[in-house]
């Protein structure tokens, strides 16, 4: 079941627009269908037929409607006879805005090898911007990542339901060589992909980046039954209660963190610029690259262990950056 | 029939644009606001022919902008013999430019290459609009399912806090100013932009624009706005940019990666390695990489990450930035 969008004003117009468009065509639906092709409840198809029905242009000397086959509508189907001419006889273009969302989207799509060609994409982005009613300039571009090659199997092995190997560099920087991942899902998140599968090592869902995948093999095993009951969600890392909270302040220009890192509470506004945040962390020594990279702008302000952690990863960096002779050296 | 309330009829918002989308389409010569708000229900219930309707035309500029909003091109002239008479402004919507060119037909791929589009943008003005879009697209014949479509989440944020002032200046052509912080100096600027487009590139999201302060198109990192985006008082339209423009400033900044390149060494089968793809084939007799760059306090950054497993060759200013970035975490968390 798609989820079901929450409508505001400006959607709900925007649906009877769409509605009415689909409707003058002339063919009957069941309100099953229409929730379904556009992803809202019954009862908002219901209440935009209603008022597409409601439509009175008896004050420009036009006495004809959009007709609702109400006795339809409530055994469940939509129809509308039409004898309004010169009102909204089809589906209506749309903004700028909305084209180049669809478009920039299609672009980040491409970034997956094997899901669409360029040809394809570049078809629709043409069609889009002939529905766009400035027909101008696009308002958001979005510039693929790169390809990665497993990807290709992966993609394969979702489509049989089969389980792949590979070799796998872990966020400690060991390799573990044929690993087994039934996999369920790829997430592209920005610039990283993951794979969303089932390890049946640890019996549970993980996340695997697939720049640190090599070697992906499809094997002849289908994925197993837990795999197929996963229940996926949108988090890359899941809190565990052993976590240690972490306070961290954040300049705009870190204010990434707080998107990758749920904030446990609403972030709090400490200058005009500088949030403040508390997040839930496995492992505080994990955190030495993950701030130091920032190069400043963000500042862990307690625990001491955490901020120790950064510290030195910081120190060890200089070192190691620039083997030179101490300062205090002859 | 609509609810009734205390006698008149009480017509909801969206009941109220679809009325006037309907009649401004209908109208052969266009409508007087007058006109408008004297008959077009939902305005009409609530007009007094002697009283005050300041607030029934407030009402009606702001539908006017929900129907731009919505894509609507609203057409707005005023008849020749009623020079400058601004009561004698008539509306209407051209309707080749309200409807799709004929015979667009989506397959169902397409559909399901569109639906999963439109899902990819998390939240913010993109996520509203991308949904809108599709609802319409949808409207228009086959219903998107593919199996060769399954088992991928897209997701493109765009959370940066200016993202959607920015979104909106852009789809109004009303030029803003914003504080920027100049990565270099830490300097902060009040910046006067006409903003053209959004773009991700590298991960960054950019607002590129003609900097009235430079004179020349320029290209802003969101991240680097410290602070509101406010549009100029009074308000200052300007005119869209041509496609060429858009291309060519598009253009510069991908040349400018092109020429920008920086060379690191790189600890064989670190995780820098894999990055960096030194392991595939055709890569592997080298341990070192050049890069190409759009801005070097990104790289900077991305380089911090892998501490320890490489160490930056060229060129000599990176080299200073990522050490300093160190040193200033090492004081700041002393």
């Amino acid at each position: 079941m798609p989820d079901q969008m929450k409508l505001d004003d400006s959607d709900r117009y925007n649906l009877m627009l769409a509605l009415t468009g689909l409707l003058v065509q002339g063919d009957e639906y069941s309100l099953e269908e229409l929730s379904k092709r556009f992803e809202v409840s019954k009862e908002e198809i219901v209440k935009a037929v209603k008022n597409i029905g409601y439509l009175d242009m008896a004050h420009f000397e036009n006495p004809d409607r959009y007709v609702v086959d109400y006795d339809a509508l409530d055994e469940g189907y939509v129809r509308i006879s039409y004898n309004l001419e010169n009102v909204v006889e089809d589906v209506p273009r749309l903004s700028s805005r909305q084209a180049s969302a669809l478009a920039a989207g299609l672009v980040y799509l491409s970034s997956l090898p094997g899901l669409a060609e360029n040809e394809e994409i570049q078809e629709l982005q043409t069609i889009l911007s002939s529905g766009d009613s400035r027909g101008k300039t696009p308002e958001v571009i979005v510039q693929p990542g790169s390809k990665d090659a497993d990807l290709l199997i992966i993609r394969q092995a979702i489509k049989l339901g089969r389980t792949i190997t590979c070799d796998y560099l872990n966020l400690k920087g060991e390799m573990r060589i044929g690993r087994v991942i039934e996999p369920i899902r790829i997430d592209l998140r920005g610039e990283l992909i993951y794979l969303k599968g089932w390890c049946p090592e640890n019996a549970d869902v993980r996340s695997f980046r697939v720049d640190r995948m090599r070697n992906a093999t499809l094997t002849e095993h289908p994925i197993s039954d837990e795999a197929l009951a996963a229940e996926l969600d949108d988090e890359v890392y899941h809190p565990a209660e052993t976590d240690t909270l972490v306070t961290i302040d954040v300049d705009p220009e870190a204010y990434s963190l707080m998107v990758d890192f749920r904030p446990v509470e609403e972030p709090q506004t400490i200058t005009p610029h500088v949030k403040r945040f508390k997040i839930l962390v496995g492992d505080v020594r994990n955190l030495g690259r993950i701030i130091a990279k920032f190069g400043g702008t963000a500042r862990i302000l307690e625990p001491e262990t955490a901020k120790v952690a950064v510290r030195e990863f910081a120190l060890k960096a200089i070192g190691e950056l620039q083997p030179s002779a101490p300062e205090d050296a002859e | 029939m609509s609810e009734k309330v205390s006698g008149t009829v009480k017509v909801s918002k969206p009941e109220r644009l679809f009325n006037l989308t309907c009649a401004l389409l209908y109208t052969r010569n266009g409508l007087t606001k007058n006109e408008i708000l004297r008959s077009v229900p939902g305005y009409e219930n609530e007009y007094s022919d002697t009283g005050d309707n300041s607030s029934l035309e407030r009402k009606f500029e702001r539908d006017k902008a929900s129907l731009l909003h919505n894509g609507i091109q609203l057409e707005v002239s005023i008849p020749a013999h009623e020079d400058e008479n601004n009561q004698a402004t008539v509306y209407s919507i051209k309707r080749e430019s309200f409807y799709w060119p004929k015979n667009i037909q989506f397959t169902p791929r397409q559909m399901a290459l569109l639906n999963l589009a439109a899902e990819a943008w998390v939240g913010g003005s993109l996520s509203t609009a991308a949904s809108r879009g599709i609802t319409k697209l949808r409207a228009m014949g086959a219903i998107g399912e593919d199996s060769d479509i399954v088992g991928i989440a897209p997701r493109i944020q765009a959370s940066d806090p200016s993202f959607r002032d920015l979104n909106n200046a852009i789809s109004d052509r009303l030029v803003v100013n914003f504080d920027y912080r100049n990565p270099k100096t830490g300097e902060i600027l009040t910046r006067t932009l006409q903003p053209w487009l959004l773009q991700k590139v590298a991960g960054q999201w950019l607002v590129m624009g003609y900097d009235e302060l430079r004179q020349e198109p320029r290209n802003f990192m969101l991240r680097r706005i410290v602070s509101k985006v406010t549009t100029v008082k009074p308000s200052k339209n300007f005119s869209a940019p041509n496609l060429e423009q858009v291309a060519a400033a598009v253009a510069e900044l991908d040349a400018l990666a092109a020429k920008q390149t920086a060379k690191i060494r790189v600890s064989r089968d670190s995780e820098a390695w894999f990055r960096y793809e030194l392991d595939l084939q055709g890569n592997a007799s080298s341990d070192e990489v050049t890069i190409h760059y759009h801005d070097l306090y990104v790289l900077a950054e991305e380089l911090r990450e892998y501490a320890g497993e490489i160490k930056v060759l060229k060129p000599e200013a990176l080299i200073h930035l990522v050490r300093a970035g160190f040193e200033k975490v090492a004081n700041d968390h002393a």
